[in-house]
């Protein structure tokens, strides 16, 4: 709409059936979610809530380190490097804060502030702005 | 009237980072502000996109248009104006819901939002499998 699916893939690095995937995993969460507030959440834990992001990150690390060890095999090394550098920082950010999210909910403490769970969302965001510069 | 990708880029950050500053404020209980008046980026970032795509669209009408050369956009863009109404719907719906305003059900929130994540998931399959066998 506002960006087509290439400006996207070129924007964030993911391929397109990783941006699926992560839309997927949107879905499930959001199905699960309903279930567990609807239902007054007793036999549904948060930390279950939470594995669909959780199965995505995987299966994203997964998809990236074969895809880099293939354009590793055909000599685009840096490519490779840069790919698996970029993917894995914005994966392991995504990670931290659906954990810190999660230990939140669950144990609903003082201490784990909002501002500080949502931390590794403010430096994504600051690194996509930077990215986008160097993409144009 | 065509915006670079950066301005696109610009555009979306700026009222992200708002958005998000503005949450963080209401969780930790530092702003004692009305859902709705939390949800302002959102609501001044989906009127922009909306009114970009409807000034697109009228511009079908304009005299001296071709209609031939764009059935499949117009396709395309009546998508993303549902796409947006949706995303619209369900953030209205996630409002009233935390302001309370009415005592329904989770699910009926969550329905456009499912539809839109359908809609979407559709158009990325047909770019993943079908664009690319041709």
């Amino acid at each position: 709409m506002l960006f087509s699916l290439r400006e996207l893939v070129q924007w964030l690095g993911f391929a397109t059936f990783e941006i699926f995937l992560h839309v997927l995993a949107l879905l499930v969460f959001s199905v699960l979610l309903v279930l567990k507030v609807d239902s007054g959440g007793a036999e549904l834990s948060w930390w279950k809530v939470f594995i669909p992001f959780f199965a995505a990150d995987g299966l994203s690390t997964y998809f990236t380190t074969i895809v880099s060890v293939r354009l590793f095999q055909d000599g685009e090394k840096r490519l490779a490097v840069l790919r698996l550098f970029w993917i894995l920082t914005i994966l392991s950010l995504k990670f931290v804060f659906e954990m810190l999210l999660c230990q939140k909910l669950v144990e609903q403490t003082r201490e784990l502030w909002y501002g500080l769970i949502m931390s590794p969302v403010f430096i994504l965001l600051q690194l996509l702005m930077i990215r986008a510069c160097r993409v144009n | 009237m065509r915006m670079s990708l950066a301005q696109r880029v610009l555009l979306t950050w700026l009222f992200t980072l708002l958005f998000l500053i503005m949450l963080v404020l209401k969780l930790d209980e530092k702003a004692p502000w009305n859902w709705f008046l939390i949800f302002i980026p959102v609501w001044i970032f989906d009127t922009i996109l909306l009114v970009m795509l409807i000034v697109k669209m009228a511009g079908r009408c304009k005299s001296g248009y071709d209609p031939r050369n764009g059935s499949q956009n117009v396709k395309k863009k009546a998508w993303y104006l549902i796409a947006m109404l949706l995303k619209l719907a369900f953030c209205l719906a996630l409002c009233a819901k935390l302001q309370q305003f009415t005592e329904m059900k989770l699910v009926y929130v969550f329905i456009p939002l499912w539809a839109l994540l359908m809609g979407g998931m559709i158009e990325l399959g047909y770019n993943i499998f079908y664009v690319r066998r041709d």
